[in-house]
């Protein structure tokens, strides 16, 4: 193996092999990178890399995917040095809150300089996956260009790139097997993109461009989908009508994934046969979305394809109680479950009948604005849903109003959540039956659950809450707060209480200085810590950033705002320093 | 007047959105007629609302909550915390409709337009050229006027702070809730 014998010629101590004083390794080195090198679990890397040298080395050589949670917190320069064999990078940006505009734009998160390295240190580079990065179109030009055996690209949340940086991609990467392209803002100057795949381009396996919002030709998608036969999945845009769908789904009945483009066109008789006949001939989807624009009429062509489904995304889809009641009879398997909220307490109600495997629920709101006679789902819907799918681990629930004690009961039915993401829409909003504070609702939570991994709290919370997080949250990796607390003292419980916590998320929340700093010891073994319209000053920033020379301290700074306020606090372990590229906003401390 | 003269105009150029939407959304009925064509501002007096909500709901504690007037100044899609791709796609969805004026330089009777109906700025700008049978410039594009003089025009908008902007600098949906009216001036003014 060529690797091994590069890192034999650099070897500090040539007896290290079999004579091993230190007694930690007794293989040899190709043995130990070989059988190091079958470890796939990031964790269990980490761990093996501190046992000694050996083996620090086995696994450096013997890696070939690394994650950075954010790109921030190492260098290209640094990982490329330390991982000199790396075929898979994914890199995570922007702090999560700028997915709600909390993040103003050119913040960074811009990939070019990275591929730049990874161009002259990992050539052989095969997959990249984004999320919150700046991408621009030349940078994919770049990347098309400069990786020969680039396989997968998958950009999600990104910004910056336009249809250009998907014809360079279609044309140059002869091995392709995955576009996926999700939720990104992208200018979609309907240039023909996808004619840019060759004709003698066979290779893809995933192709997801839904996002985009101009018409795609149609022809090239066809002749596409027909030669590439290992396609897996596909994931159409809103331009894509029903009949196009169905001439699709003949040249690819193997497709395990599949999102639909609009479905609301007027059918023929005979044209809705076809289509249905085009879904029952899919027998391996696993996956259904799309629908974007539904008429319900035609739902019931998805029927002889539901069977097999595990996940069913209709997140886009403002279906009512009667619609979702209807398609999920069909839907046994079903094990993640999006949809919107139109669907109601009753539809909940469909899916706890339905659906008894069900993992993962996300209820999403049509119109978080809406006055007066707003509807949604409420308390009965959830308790409904946590009897009938008692595996529920997974919850994201947007809903007006809730009660202490109905989250009480949903966490009774179901003690195995890993993921609750609860969001009473109206800030500061009390149990609507009680009028006391939601505070007993997450201390249920946290008391029955305890795999927890990943909480969101909402509503009426005064600092129990938080006693109630550090206290029995053990397991909390990610906590995101909003309109909360009464006081310094609730975060501190949290930063004292939660010792797996990694990354901390909180805005417009009575927390200050002292607050920020009773965390000084703790944000090194976190990813970060955002506070945004909390009561931190600059000084308190500054007296962190000096407590702590390995933490970045950056403080956004909105104009004509106070200049002792730091109103968006962005906190984050790196070992490469304070930023080179920060814009004028982002003042690092 | 000018808006009852130009009502028939009206049914012409509207899209048939309504018809290919979604019969359940609870939202759509009752609201949509009511609102246009200022559907802009009830999205404003909403924020207002979030804000005084914040004000006075939490009235165990208002001092620990940073001013309200800081919050409004900046744009409202920061709550609730849903991703905006999915957000403008389901809001554009429960508001069939969202009629603004617009005015070409130099007529002094303007028209109507659904912005709804359109997903993007090219699809707009499309529809606006169409509608005056001029050639208006996309924003952010590099094409230079072929003709000079009066029939190549830019697209500007007045804002929710009654600001002239050019059009095209911020995301659509951004640009849906802070339009108030479109005004399609000559290229070489400005």
């Amino acid at each position: 193996m060529e690797c091994c014998n590069k890192r034999r010629m650099m070897k500090e101590s040539p007896e290290s092999n079999f004579m091993n004083r230190r007694g930690s390794s007794c293989f040899p080195d190709e043995v130990l990178e070989r059988v190091i090198g079958m470890l796939k679990s990031r964790k269990d890397r980490s761990s093996v890399s501190l046992v000694c040298k050996e083996w620090y080395n086995a696994e450096r050589w013997s890696r070939r995917n690394v994650f950075i949670g954010n790109c921030y917190s190492v260098s290209p320069e640094i990982l490329t040095r330390r991982f000199p064999n790396i075929r898979s990078v994914t890199l995570k940006g922007k702090p999560r809150f700028s997915d709600f505009n909390l993040v103003p734009a050119n913040w960074g998160a811009d990939i070019h300089f990275w591929l730049v390295v990874f161009a002259e240190k990992y050539p052989f580079l095969e997959e990249l996956r984004l999320k919150r990065m700046t991408v621009t179109d030349e940078s994919l030009k770049f990347l098309a260009r400069s990786f020969p055996n680039f396989k997968a690209i998958s950009l999600q949340n990104c910004d910056g790139f336009s249809t250009d940086g998907l014809a360079a991609i279609a044309a140059d990467c002869k091995n392709l097997t995955e576009l996926d392209i999700q939720e990104n803002v992208i200018d979609d100057k309907n240039d023909n993109w996808l004619t840019c795949f060759p004709e003698s381009f066979t290779s893809l396996e995933v192709l997801n461009f839904s996002i985009l919002h101009n018409d795609v030709n149609f022809d090239a998608l066809e002749k596409l989908v027909t030669r590439c036969k290992s396609l897996k999945t596909l994931k159409l845009n809103k331009s894509i009508t029903l009949e196009q769908l169905q001439r699709l789904l003949f040249r690819a009945p193997q497709l395990c994934e599949l999102g639909t483009g609009s479905f609301s066109q007027e059918l023929t008789t005979q044209q809705y046969t076809e289509l249905e006949g085009a879904f029952s001939n899919c027998k391996n989807l696993n996956t259904l979305s799309g629908l974007w624009v539904v008429t319900p009429q035609y739902l019931p062509v998805l029927y002889p394809a539901c069977a097999n489904l595990t996940f069913l995304n209709f997140s886009y889809a403002p279906l009512d109680s009667d619609d979702i009641a209807k398609l999920l009879v069909h839907c046994a398997n079903i094990r993640r479950l999006w949809v919107v909220d139109t669907i109601e307490d009753k539809g909940l109600e469909a899916v706890g009948t339905h659906c008894p495997l069900l993992e993962e629920l996300r209820v999403f709101p049509a119109d978080p604005f809406a006055e007066g006679d707003a509807r949604g789902v409420t308390d009965s819907g959830f308790i409904a849903v946590s009897q009938g799918c008692r595996n529920l681990h997974y919850v994201l629930y947007f809903c007006r109003h809730m009660t202490n004690a109905a989250v009480a009961t949903v966490v009774q039915n179901c003690p195995d959540f890993t993921h609750f993401r609860l969001c009473i829409m109206n800030p500061g909003q009390p149990d609507y039956r009680t009028s006391e504070p939601m505070d007993e609702a997450f201390g249920a939570v946290v008391k029955t659950c305890s795999k927890l991994q990943r909480l969101a709290i909402s509503g009426l919370l005064t600092d129990l809450t938080f006693e109630y997080i550090g206290k029995y949250a053990k397991n909390l990796e990610t906590l995101s707060v909003a309109f909360a607390g009464s006081s310094d003292w609730g975060m501190q419980c949290v930063l004292e209480g939660c010792p797996k916590l990694r990354k901390l998320e909180i805005r417009d929340c009575p927390f200050g200085n002292a607050a920020l700093l009773s965390g000084l010891e703790k944000y090194e073994s976190m990813r970060s810590l955002w506070m945004s319209d909390c009561k931190v000053t600059m000084n308190g920033c500054r007296l962190l950033a000096k407590e702590m020379p390995r933490l970045n301290v950056e403080v956004i700074k909105e104009d004509g705002s106070d200049d002792s306020q730091a109103e968006r606090v962005y906190v984050y372990r790196s070992v490469a320093g304070p930023r080179r590229d920060a814009p004028p906003f982002v003042l690092t401390l | 007047m000018e808006e009852m003269v130009m009502g028939t105009l009206d049914l012409i150029t509207a899209s048939p959105h309504s018809s290919s939407s979604s019969s359940s959304s609870p939202t759509t009925d009752n609201n949509n007629n009511n609102n246009h064509p200022s559907s802009s501002s009830s999205i404003s007096t909403r924020r207002t609302d979030l804000s005084t909500d914040l004000r006075l709901g939490l009235s165990l504690s208002p001092s620990h909550y940073s001013t309200p007037s800081s919050r409004e100044q900046r744009s409202s899609f920061d709550w609730p915390p849903v991703k905006s791709t999915l957000r403008c796609t389901l809001v554009e969805k429960s508001q069939i409709s969202h009629f603004v004026k617009v005015y070409m330089e130099g007529i002094p009777i303007g028209r109507k337009l659904n912005l709804l109906a359109h997903h993007n700025y090219h699809a707009l700008v499309k529809a606006l050229a169409n509608m005056f049978r001029t050639t208006i410039l996309c924003p952010n594009s590099h094409q230079l006027p072929l003709i000079s003089g009066n029939n190549v025009h830019v697209l500007t908008y007045e804002d929710q702070e009654g600001d002239w902007m050019m059009v095209g600098d911020v995301p659509w949906e951004m640009f849906l809730t802070s339009v108030k009216k479109l005004k399609i001036t000559r290229a070489d003014r400005c």
